[in-house]
This record gives C-alpha cells, sequence and structure tokens, in this order.
C-alpha cells in the first residue's frame, strides 16, 4: 500500500560531495564501474590492504544515481610497534551506479571484509554485486521489498486501519449526552439485553 | 550445488556427508545479544558456521538522515550502547570537519572529550570481560567489573543526567562545565583502579581453566585479520600496532603519553591481555588528563551560528534571544561537503562517512562499524573449532549488536 510518507525529492542535494574541494588529506578518487575491479585490484598490490568500508550514498536528482564508497587503508607490512607502522594512510574510492542497471563486480575476492559490507550495500540500496557468493539481504528479514536507505523510500509504513471500538465500553466512558453509535451503541444494547436475562 | 555457496539449510546440508545443522540463537546467553549462528557441525567440532545478524536492525542511519544534526546524535549514541560517547565524539568530530571549525573547539572542551572517551573504553572493556568470564564459568569476575563500571556511570549521569547515554558531548564542544564535586568521585576512581586491575588480573590472567580455555583458542592470523578488516583489540592481539589514536590524532590524543599494547599470538587470551593492557593505558590517560583539569576556560565554541548562545545573555541581547530560537527550532546548517571521520572505539576502527547537501539535517550518515566487521571473522575462526570454543571465539572479538544491525 503505497504511503502518504514518503519524503519530498524536488529540492533534495544533486551531487554533495563534488560541491566542495575536499577537507580531509585521504586520497579521494572516482573511477568508473567498468574499471572498478582493475583500480581496485591494483590498489591492492601496492599495499591498500585492508578495506576499511564499504558503504553507498543515493542522489536520486542525478545521473548515476548511487555512490558506492570504498575506504582503503594503506599498512606496511608486519610492523611489531606503533612506530614503526609509520603513517599510514586512507583513501576513498567513489564509483557512481546508474539506477537502471544498479550492478557492480565484487571486491570479496580481494578483501573478506567486503563479504558483508556488499550484503548490506545490496540490502538497503539494491545494488547488485556480480560474483559475490551469498549476495541476500542481511539487515532486513529475507522477504522485505523495498530498499530502505534510498531516499524515495517511505518513512513510515502505511497507515494503521482504525482499530474498532472495544465492545466493553461502559456508559461512563461515554460522554453525558452524546447519544452513543455504531458498535459502542450494539455493545451497550447487549450488555442491557444480558442484564434484563439475568434479572 | 556447492556447499561454499549457498544458505545453510537441513535440504543442502543432508545432501552430502555426515554433517548435521544446529542453529544457535538468538536467544542465548553466550552469544550476547541477538546473534544466530546457523552451524554445520561434524560431532563436536564445527565445519561451517554462518552467523544471521539484523536482529536488532532499527534503522539508525534512516532515522537520523530525517533528524537535525544535533538530534541525530541521540540515536546515534545508541548504536554502541556500551560506548556512547565513542559513538557521539566521531559524530561530533566529523560534523566539525564539515563546519571547518575543528581548530576553534576551546581545550578545556577537547580534554573532556579524552576523558569520556577513556572513562567509556574502561567502562566497555568492563563489560566484555564481567560477560566473557561468566561464559567461561568465572562467576566473581562480572561483580568486580561491574562494581568499576558502576563508578564510570555515575560519573556520566553527573554531566548527562542519563547513565547510559549522557549525549554531553555536542558540536563544538560540551554541554556544559563538569558539575561541582565531579573531580572528587573521579579522584576516587583513579585511585581505586589500580587495585581493581591488580584483582581482576589475579582472578584471571594465571588461572589454569581460564588459560585452558583461551590459549591457542580462536587463533586469527594476521593476515586474515586484515583481510576480514578486523581492528581494535583484535587486530593488535595479532600482532599490528594499528591504533586510530596515534595513526590519524583527533581532538588532541598527540598530546598525552600513552603505549599501543600488542600481541602476536592472535589467540583469545592475547586478546584478553590486549584488552587488559588497554585498560591501564586509559587509566593512565587519564591521570595526564586529570592535572590538565585544573585550568579552567570555556567548553563550548562562542560561535552563534553553531551553539546557542549562554542561557544568561538571552534576557539580556535580542540577537542571543535570536540565535537562541533559531539554534533550538531549526537547528544549525552544515555546507554541503562529505567527511570520513574515525575514533578509536573499544572495539575497533569506528567511522562515520558523513554527507551534508547544505541542509539542517546530515543527508547520509554511514557508519563503519568495528563490531560487525570483527564479528564476520567468525566466519574464518569458527571452523575446526569445538563447539564450546565458539562461545570463547566470539566473546573474545567483543561483539555490540546495537552496532552491528543498527
Amino acid at each position: 500500500m503505497p504511503s502518504t510518507q514518503t519524503p519530498p525529492l524536488a529540492g533534495a542535494a544533486v551531487d554533495p560531495p563534488s560541491l566542495r574541494p575536499p577537507i580531509e588529506d585521504a586520497a579521494i578518487e572516482r573511477v568508473e564501474p567498468a574499471q572498478l575491479h582493475a583500480r581496485l585490484e591494483a590498489l591492492h598490490g601496492e599495499g591498500w590492504t585492508m578495506l576499511l568500508d564499504l558503504g553507498a550514498a543515493d542522489y536520486p536528482q542525478r545521473t548515476p544515481r548511487f555512490d558506492v564508497v570504498y575506504h582503503l587503508l594503506k599498512l606496511p607490512s608486519q610492523p611489531r610497534s606503533a612506530e614503526q607502522l609509520g603513517a599510514p594512510q586512507r583513501m576513498r574510492v567513489l564509483c557512481g551506479v546508474d539506477a537502471a542497471d544498479p550492478h557492480l563486480p565484487t571486491v570479496s575476492d580481494l578483501w573478506k571484509a567486503a563479504d558483508w559490507a556488499e550484503r548490506e550495500v545490496y540490502d538497503l540500496f539494491g545494488i547488485l554485486f556480480d560474483g559475490h557468493p551469498d549476495l541476500r539481504r542481511i539487515q532486513m528479514p529475507h522477504t522485505w521489498e523495498g530498499y530502505p536507505l534510498r531516499k524515495d523510500y517511505p518513512l513510515r509504513g502505511p497507515a494503521r486501519e482504525r482499530s474498532p471500538r472495544p465492545a466493553f465500553a461502559l456508559k461512563s466512558n461515554v460522554q453525558a449526552g452524546t447519544p452513543p453509535s455504531g458498535e459502542t451503541l450494539a455493545a451497550l444494547q447487549e450488555q442491557e439485553k444480558e442484564r434484563e436475562r439475568d434479572t | 550445488m556447492s556447499l561454499s555457496t549457498t544458505p545453510l539449510t537441513p535440504e543442502v546440508v543432508s545432501l552430502e556427508g555426515n554433517s548435521m545443522v544446529l542453529s544457535m540463537g538468538p536467544q542465548h546467553p553466550s552469544t550476547h545479544g541477538v546473534l544466530q549462528l546457523v552451524l554445520e557441525i561434524e560431532g563436536e567440532s564445527v565445519v561451517r558456521a554462518d552467523p544471521e545478524i539484523g536482529y536488532l536492525h532499527t534503522g539508525i542511519e534512516k532515522t537520523a538522515e530525517n533528524l537535525f544534526w544535533s538530534q541525530a546524535q541521540t540515536v546515534i549514541e545508541r548504536m554502541d550502547y556500551l560506548a556512547p560517547e565513542s559513538n557521539s565524539l566521531c559524530y561530533v568530530l566529523g560534523v566539525e570537519r564539515l563546519l571547518g571549525i575543528t581548530d576553534r573547539i576551546p581545550k578545556r572542551a577537547e580534554r573532556i572529550r579524552v576523558l569520556f572517551s577513556e572513562l567509556t573504553r574502561i567502562a566497555s572493556h568492563c563489560v566484555w570481560l564481567g560477560t566473557h568470564s561468566l561464559d567461561l564459568g568465572a562467576m566473581s569476575v562480572f561483580f568486580y567489573t561491574f562494581d568499576l563500571r558502576e563508578n564510570i556511570l555515575d560519573l556520566q549521569e553527573a554531566v548527562g543526567g542519563a547513565r547510559m547515554h549522557p549525549n554531553y558531548l555536542r558540536v563544538g564542544g560540551c554541554n556544559g562545565d563538569l558539575p561541582e564535586g565531579f573531580l572528587d568521585k573521579f579522584d576516587t576512581l583513579l585511585q581505586k583502579f589500580p587495585g581493581r586491575m591488580r584483582d581482576l588480573r589475579g582472578l584471571l590472567q594465571a588461572n589454569p581453566i581460564f588459560q585452558d580455555r583461551t590459549i591457542g583458542i580462536a587463533r586469527l592470523s594476521l593476515e586474515d585479520a586484515i583481510s576480514w578488516g578486523v581492528t581494535g583489540p583484535s587486530l593488535r592481539a595479532s600482532g599490528l600496532a594499528y591504533d586510530v589514536r596515534r595513526a590519524f590524532p583527533y581532538t588532541g590524543y598527540e598530546g598525552y603519553e600513552f603505549d599501543v599494547p600488542t600481541r602476536t599470538e592472535g589467540d583469545a587470551y592475547a586478546r584478553f591481555l590486549v584488552r587488559l593492557d588497554e585498560m591501564e593505558q586509559a587509566h593512565r590517560i587519564l591521570t595526564q588528563v586529570r592535572t590538565q583539569l585544573e585550568e579552567p576556560g570555556p567548553v563550548m565554541i562562542a560561535d552563534t551560528k553553531v551553539a546557542a548562545p549562554p542561557k544568561e545573555t538571552i534576557a539580556l541581547s535580542m540577537e542571543a534571544l535570536i540565535h537562541h530560537f533559531k539554534i533550538v527550532s531549526e537547528g544549525f546548517r552544515v555546507p554541503p561537503g562529505d567527511v570520513y571521520q574515525a575514533v578509536e572505539s573499544p572495539r575497533g576502527e569506528l567511522g562515520y562517512y558523513i554527507v551534508s547537501d547544505g541542509g539542517n539535517r546530515p543527508y547520509r550518515v554511514r557508519t563503519r562499524p568495528p563490531s560487525l566487521y570483527n564479528l564476520q571473522a567468525i566466519k574464518g575462526i569458527a571452523p575446526g573449532n569445538l563447539i564450546a570454543d565458539l562461545v570463547v571465539s566470539i566473546g573474545s572479538l567483543d561483539p555490540v549488536f546495537g552496532e552491528v544491525d543498527r
């Protein structure tokens, strides 16, 4: 059932990340879906050994509509103390995904961490990761319809049906002078009948 | 049909081998919340484990998108409910960077942030230690740790009015200075702590039963840990000294002396030792903060576009009244852009990828929950272990399900 609580999209942002130069020291890179896997594989080989996070954001007014965001961490191999660790680096890779064809290659073959992260993006945004070993919903129930973190997803479910007035409504609960109606009236009449039957 | 790529169901497993499927949880005391593990077992040993999460999914990220920047903090603090200040600190730092006010946060506010960030680390490790040892049959540890945690919750209550979720840190500083009598309670805690740590170590560290249950159990190699994205004490117990406080210092952590304890064994006992060492390092930082707190100063940024002006000025100044009204009724606006901010929470690297579209509500708050990535590693740890050791594995990774499921 359509909900009345669908958020308005008219004033929504077109592409906030592009509106301002980056405000952090991490390297930021934008990659096309076709080159994504090759680029991330190259980065993985260059020492970006940890996939910190894989998330997504939805910009309905923009083409491509979704951004899938990868945060990578570069670690020197086998440091034993915090001093040896030096200054690790972070990197952000963004990849635009079109709403008409929301497919991306999986990176769970490069980083095991991508397994659940990709399932979550699929679950909440409906982006499919080709080659993922076990792509099914993770947070929402398996029978759920729709993708909750999309911006056009309703904020509330359908309006609840009005519950009937309780049949045990007493005369004292009805305001003085208000003629009872509907089920309340029926319930009151039932009560009267029962009382007559008892006496 | 390949067994490794399909969801575990009785039909699938009965097709091959002598294994059977056992569902553990979600209502199982040792799963520390609502975790369901679908296990494929042969006799007593686990062949494959498939954790099912999402039982505590409450849509916090979606909710946050529809609240003011300052209101969103209240739901975000409820993600990792054992370390509320880590969550709000990370979020607040991210928003401050988007606002461009990071350099103007008062020194005293930063010290108070460090204070609560470390207090919450001790409190969180206390819960972990108490419940973890309870899983292993050591009852008394629980009472010692929860007593210590209770003192920390008292401090949270003193500043925020609530024990679990004080919502004390604010964008631009903290909500008011430390109340009267706070430092006395804090001093008592600082003095009590070393003795209490000796007790805890005495109860467990050389305990043969505890050692039998944890040494060599739930081993996680460094390569696997990095590949699974494991951070925090669990990563440091596998040999990598990665700590966000050192690698990407924030809120003045570069000015404190502390060690990053590491072990190389990567088993449950190593994680236990690393966490105990971490509690002592947290105490070391707290001692340094204590001397700095003698110095008075403002705790909130003097920028009326972000922080409401002091209450006393409202009756005297027209502008103060207007600013107060605007901040309360429609919140502050944040310039558009995106930022990734991370802090070292008790469980590992907690990160927020925050996008603003220039409005008074966050456009997107993506969380990097350390528990989710740490828990995922159970798929690599569990196979080959006994079911009884699975309880140790989960406990030693210390997942919090408010954060895993959000």
